[in-house]
């Protein structure tokens, strides 16, 4: 579904040096997969998701969605951000009905899908209502139904919880992964949460940072559909979790900018 | 949701008012003033109901406003337009911005006796100042504002399918709202205060022209009737925006 050959990031710091974001990346993704990208902050994990968004072009290497190389945004990948970046000047129906409208569907029509979305996030009743009117659980729940409003192929998620209290972010969590388990998108979540990596995903790729490298890919090999409760007292959940924050701490212990 | 404007804060609101008032009836009641040159309050106000009824001074207003809103309307059209462009394309940014270093802080009211030699002394030359002087504060601020739009909202737009050049006008013309309409806010101060001087310079109608008239005659009391009036329509016209505003940015955090 996603090819990412040999992408490597520099940033221009200042006049004279340049910073390596990411370092000679590579990674597959296969469709109706969910994999989540993991590391300390400022390894390039969102950068690398920015990439096959299109928001941001690679230094060196190809990023291609379905074989095609990937030269800008488009309605197949789908972002949702830490920051909801929802549209200030639109009700969560105007938001919602954005993408929908984009797409050249009729007014009606994107109304009742919308409204729909909408209830399915659980915000029914909340269809009038403004942005800055909302919690920050809530609007991430508009974002996140303003990105499945357009239908795209993939979702990329950009630490979307990663603003929230842990109380709201666990809900978000078990209802991101009911309605994933219903259709089965492509999912390319970026997370610094271990807990968070493992209990979503099939996959975990893990990064390390100074230059951005894939340091390890984890298969999470855990029945689905998976239950936060079941889970979090089943022995291999317990593992993978503990075995990856080990490979981190070894990673730091061995050095300055490990 | 909306902030309600509590009776206690239209009282405070009112109290420097009647304080200023209270100052400007004492200095004529303790003589520090004399009546003739400085009226009473209450004369003044009196003078101004007798006078806004007269078809005269009904066409003293009407000329004033037509050059406040003339003015004022083509400072919003090109400044929020040279704003946004200039926000949007760095080739026009590196034309735009010397310019508007250089003619900002020049006092437009020098360009006056020129307009007037090249517009004649109607409406024409007063609009055209008007105009150049609101223009600043409007343009400055719509590039703040549309220069400064977070980029997540043009990436969600851009991944939603809207195309590069729709998403000025979709998203960084609304999300530039507030700032644009804090600079119509100044525009709009700045057009009442330069249609005024400008008539006041040289005009053959509008307020300004009528206190100058009055001065010149030693008319006190008429001289003070289109102060006063100015600073209403000012009033008046400053509430009509902050309706608009309240309206335009009603999605938005506190404003």
């Amino acid at each position: 579904m996603i090819e990412i050959d040999r992408v490597s990031q520099v940033f221009q710091t200042s006049a004279r040096s340049d910073h390596l974001a990411l370092s000679d990346i590579s990674l597959s993704v296969e469709e109706g997969a969910f994999v989540s990208i993991l590391g300390p902050s400022g390894c390039g994990k969102s950068t690398l998701l920015y990439i096959v968004g299109g928001f941001v072009n690679p230094t060196s290497g190809i990023a291609k969605m379905k074989g095609k190389t990937i030269t800008g945004p488009g309605p197949d990948r789908g972002p949702v951000f830490q920051e909801f970046a929802l549209f200030p000047w639109k009700s969560v129906l105007g938001n919602v009905m954005y993408g929908p409208r984009q797409q050249g569907v009729r007014a009606v029509d994107a109304e009742a899908q919308s409204r729909a979305l909408i209830e399915m996030v659980g915000l029914k009743g909340y269809e009038n209502f403004y942005p800055k009117e909302l919690s920050g659980g809530m609007k991430q729940r508009v974002a996140l139904a303003r990105t499945l409003a357009y239908h795209p192929e993939v979702l990329l998620m950009d630490e979307p919880f990663g603003a929230l209290d842990a109380h709201t972010r666990t809900r978000l969590q078990n209802d991101l992964l009911n309605i994933w388990e219903r259709d089965r998108k492509t999912v390319i979540f970026v997370t610094h949460s271990v807990d968070e990596a493992v209990f979503l995903s099939d996959k975990v790729v893990m990064m390390s940072r100074s230059p951005g490298r894939i340091r390890q890919i984890v298969d999470i090999e855990l029945p689905r559909p998976r239950r936060r409760t079941e889970l979090l007292l089943d022995p291999r959940y317990q593992k993978f979790v503990v075995d990856i924050e080990r490979m981190f701490d070894d990673d730091d212990e061995a050095g300055p900018g490990a | 949701m909306r902030p309600r404007i509590l009776p206690t804060d239209v009282l405070l609101g009112t109290a420097p008012i009647a304080l200023v008032l209270a100052l400007w009836q004492g200095l004529v009641s303790f003589g520090f003033a004399p009546v003739t040159l400085l009226p009473p309050p209450g004369i003044v106000f009196g003078r101004l109901l007798q006078q806004l009824v007269t078809s005269t001074f009904q066409q003293e207003i009407v000329a004033t406003l037509i050059r406040l809103f003339g003015g004022f309307l083509i400072a919003v059209v090109f400044g929020v337009g040279i704003g946004i462009a200039a926000a949007a394309s760095p080739a026009i940014n590196s034309v735009v911005r010397p310019i508007v270093r250089v003619l900002a802080p020049l006092p437009k009211v020098a360009l006056y006796p020129a307009l007037l030699l090249l517009l004649g002394f109607n409406h024409e030359s007063k609009i055209t100042l008007v105009a150049a002087d609101a223009l600043f504060p409007i343009l400055l601020s719509t590039y703040f504002g549309a220069s400064t739009v977070e980029q997540k909202l043009i990436w969600s737009a851009m991944a939603a399918g809207t195309p590069r050049r729709e998403i000025l006008f979709k998203v960084v013309l609304p999300a530039a709202m507030p700032s644009i309409l804090t600079g119509c806010r100044i525009g709009l101060v700045i057009s009442c205060i330069v249609v005024f001087l400008a008539e006041m310079i040289t005009s053959t109608d509008g307020l300004g022209h009528v206190l100058v008239t009055a001065a010149r005659t030693f008319q006190a009391v008429d001289m003070f009737v289109p102060l006063i009036t100015i600073s209403l329509l000012g009033l008046i016209l400053n509430g009509l925006l902050q309706a608009v505003r309240s309206y335009l940015l009603r999605g938005f955090p506190e404003v």
